[in-house]
């Protein structure tokens, strides 16, 4: 890439996220002590924390600018510059410091399992009590929180911060997490959840207007509906939930100037809800993942079954097959004149049936013990199958077929037999959606292409209608098919197969019809 | 010899009668071990080729009940399921081959070989063992009994005072005795009084 489009990205990064954190900083700057940013409400760490462990250090300069920026137009630089400049170094460096910690010690920020949110958590809550005593301490080493003990403020930007970067970070991760933001967009979809967060709303409001003037007294109320959002929803659920009792505080507590509500108790009961929320969420996650899991092994155990019971019952034939064939070629031999042709015919059928008796021994391997035999495989010669399967597949269909690729492929390193199945499946699939959308220019058509320097991808495409997003969720798994006449089959081995290789079988969301199957390749010394 | 193929699936044991046939071997064919057993006659030989999974009786049943009869027909087990514990049944069997459908005809016919040559050191035996049954039959009374006494390792004196006869007499029986036997002297004819009679020799 060249530098000046690494600087215009990197303005640009600039240009969103300087706007959107002093905004916050601006809308979060409530109950503070004196006239400094020691609030009990701060999201905007979370924006500079997420910034920082996503796009690298390299944004500590910006971020230490847009919070001196910040405390100038927001708060008008209340302790004159240089403790400003001061605290400012402080923040961006605390934020820096969980923002390496957390990028460090989390493999992804998708808060998949227990363990991740654990360590978010002790990140967050650790990692905002050591800046918050460094910036109090600043402040009221240069004598300017007179009046003031030093836990209290300590505490108030304490809670503030976590709380902050508690609620708000998980929804910024998700956004930048393509699989929990669909989710989280498809969650606001549910019928379900928009009553929750009705229910949501209802205690809210309850707390702060119907129960008299304290309202951190019944915020226990507000685990009842965060449990079974939780429950239902797992994480997403939880992130959301958390969310807007966040929005509800902050609303709550602007809607009343005037009187002293406890902000600090009531971000500190905040901080327990969404601790509660974020764990109780991974755990109904983790439980459903592994529920998943479960009954995908057991479909595939009784797929192997199944692949047992028919290998048996096709074997039978061609054990026949063969036997009638080299019957006939003994006949044939007697008579060293006779006809050519049939023998060659006979020689081709046996070998035909050789190979057919081959591909249903290895998928019975396959389920039985799980084995696959890599060997070398030249990308044209995978291709070139991948050519005939297409040509005898669209025969009179009056579909069009070809196949693309570059001029030099690596070789791959895959079981051949169980790759020409894989091809052959996605291939038949094509031809019938195709052929089933009743369309005249059907068009079939098998690309590759390098994939980074360990892979390369077939992708398989046609001008079906392809698959819909509500079929995408279940194409995978065994016995969930599309077909009247599919056993469902067909992409759970495809897939099992791909992955058994260290690949993988993707559908791509699209309109028409496409699948991407990434095989490794040979490894070069 | 005979290859009796026992398989369930018409077409395979059809398809197996066929092959084998050209190869110029005799076979019979059933559906079952129960029509096998039922057609079973004493003077077959040649060897089974039978599927491990047969209704009623599986190959490698009927091969321990053929045993327990002190039936020693050689077996080759097929089978269209080659996973471990088949294979492993059918190796305790003690067959002579284990043969995965569908198999090189080669491998069949193999197999069917290393078979017909254990039967036929089996028939080898049981003719020599008849014919010496037979010999024996040729015995008179008084012969037979001085066979026994000499497989006992008896002297001639000692024969003749057990028998009650003359040392002298004793000799003569011997001669016609090695005579009828075709032995060329007494080890020999000792040997063969003990193969022939394993019975005595407890």
């Amino acid at each position: 890439m060249p530098s000046s489009m690494k600087l215009l990205r990197y303005l640009r990064d600039v240009a969103v996220f300087a706007p959107c954190y002093i905004a916050l900083d601006w809308a979060s700057y409530i109950d503070p002590v004196g006239p400094f940013n020691i609030t009990p409400w701060n999201p905007q760490p979370a924006l500079a924390i997420v910034w920082m462990m996503l796009g690298g250090l390299i944004h500590f300069p910006a971020v230490l600018a847009t919070i001196l920026l910040a405390d100038v137009v927001v708060r008008h630089t209340p302790g004159g510059y240089v403790i400003t400049a001061t605290t400012a170094l402080v923040l961006a460096g605390g934020y820096a410091t969980i923002a390496w910690a957390l990028k460090t010690l989390l493999s992804d920020t998708g808060l998949r399992s227990t363990r991740q949110v654990t360590i978010f958590a002790a990140v967050v809550v650790a990692g905002t009590s050591a800046v918050g005593a460094a910036f109090v301490g600043v402040l009221s080493a240069a004598g300017l929180l007179a009046g003031t003990p030093f836990n209290n403020a300590w505490m108030r930007f304490w809670i503030g911060d976590a709380v902050g970067i508690l609620v708000t970070a998980p929804l910024l991760f998700a956004a930048t997490d393509p699989a929990r933001g669909s989710a989280l967009l498809s969650l606001l979809r549910r019928p379900e959840a928009l009553l929750q967060a009705i229910v949501l709303g209802v205690v809210v409001w309850l707390i702060f207007k119907g129960f008299g003037s304290d309202p951190s007294r019944q915020f226990y109320l507000l685990f009842l509906p965060l449990i079974w959002i939780a429950v239902r929803f797992g994480m997403n659920g939880a992130i959301l939930a958390t969310a807007i009792v966040q929005m509800g505080v902050v609303l709550g507590v602007h809607s009343d100037v005037g009187a002293s509500l406890p902000v600090v108790e009531l971000q500190a009961l905040l901080v327990a809800l969404t601790l509660t929320g974020l764990f109780l969420g991974v755990m109904v996650d983790e439980r459903q993942r592994a529920e998943k899991g479960l009954r995908q092994t057991l479909r595939l155990a009784a797929a192997g079954e199944m692949a047992g019971a028919i290998a048996h019952e096709v074997n039978q034939p061609l054990t026949a097959v063969m036997n009638y064939g080299r019957s006939a070629q003994k006949l044939l031999e007697r008579d060293p004149a006779g006809p050519s042709q049939e023998k060659e015919i006979i020689g081709k059928i046996l070998s035909e049936a050789e190979r057919a008796s081959e591909i249903v021994r290895r998928l019975r391997d396959f389920f039985r013990a799980g084995t696959t035999r890599l060997e070398e495989v030249q990308a044209d010669e995978l291709l070139s199958a991948a050519r005939r399967m297409g040509e005898s597949a669209i025969e009179g269909k009056g579909i069009s077929f070809e196949v693309q690729k570059p001029a030099s492929l690596p070789t791959l390193f895959v079981d051949r037999l169980q790759i020409e199945v894989i091809l052959r499946n996605l291939i038949a699939n094509a031809v019938e959606s195709v052929a089933g959308a009743d369309r005249r220019n059907g068009r079939i058509a098998v690309s590759v292409l390098r994939h980074g320097d360990k892979h390369v991808r077939i992708v398989v495409t046609d001008n079906g209608p392809g698959v819909s997003a509500a079929d995408r969720e279940g194409l995978f798994e065994p016995f969930v098919s599309g077909k009247s006449t599919g056993m469902g089959l067909g992409l759970a081995v495809s897939r099992a197969i791909a992955e058994a290789h260290g690949g993988s079988l993707e559908v791509a969301r699209v309109t028409h019809g496409e699948f991407h199957l990434v095989l490794p390749c040979v490894q070069s010394a | 010899m005979t290859v009796f193929v026992i398989d369930d699936d018409a077409a395979v044991r059809d398809s197996i009668a066929l092959m084998l046939g050209l190869e110029g071997y005799r076979t019979a064919v059933f559906a079952d071990a129960e029509a096998f057993l039922a057609a079973w006659r004493g003077d077959w030989a040649g060897c089974v080729v039978a599927d491990v999974r047969l209704p009623g009786r599986s190959g490698v049943e009927l091969q321990s009940t053929l045993r327990n009869r002190a039936i020693s027909l050689p077996f080759v087990i097929i089978t269209a399921h080659g996973d471990v514990a088949t294979a492993r049944a059918a190796f305790r069997s003690q067959a002579v081959d284990f043969l995965e459908k569908p198999f090189d005809n080669v491998h069949l016919c193999a197999a069917i070989e290393t078979a017909f040559a254990l039967e036929e050191r089996r028939i080898q035996r049981e003719d020599g063992r008849r014919s010496d049954l037979e010999k024996l039959g040729r015995l008179t009374a008084r012969e037979r009994e001085v066979l026994e006494h000499a497989a006992r390792g008896l002297h001639a004196k000692e024969i003749a005072a057990a028998l009650g006869i003359s040392p002298r007499t004793v000799e003569v029986h011997k001669t016609r005795i090695m005579d009828k036997l075709g032995v060329r002297n007494v080890a020999e004819l000792v040997r063969f009084a003990i193969a022939a009679t394993p019975s005595n020799g407890k």
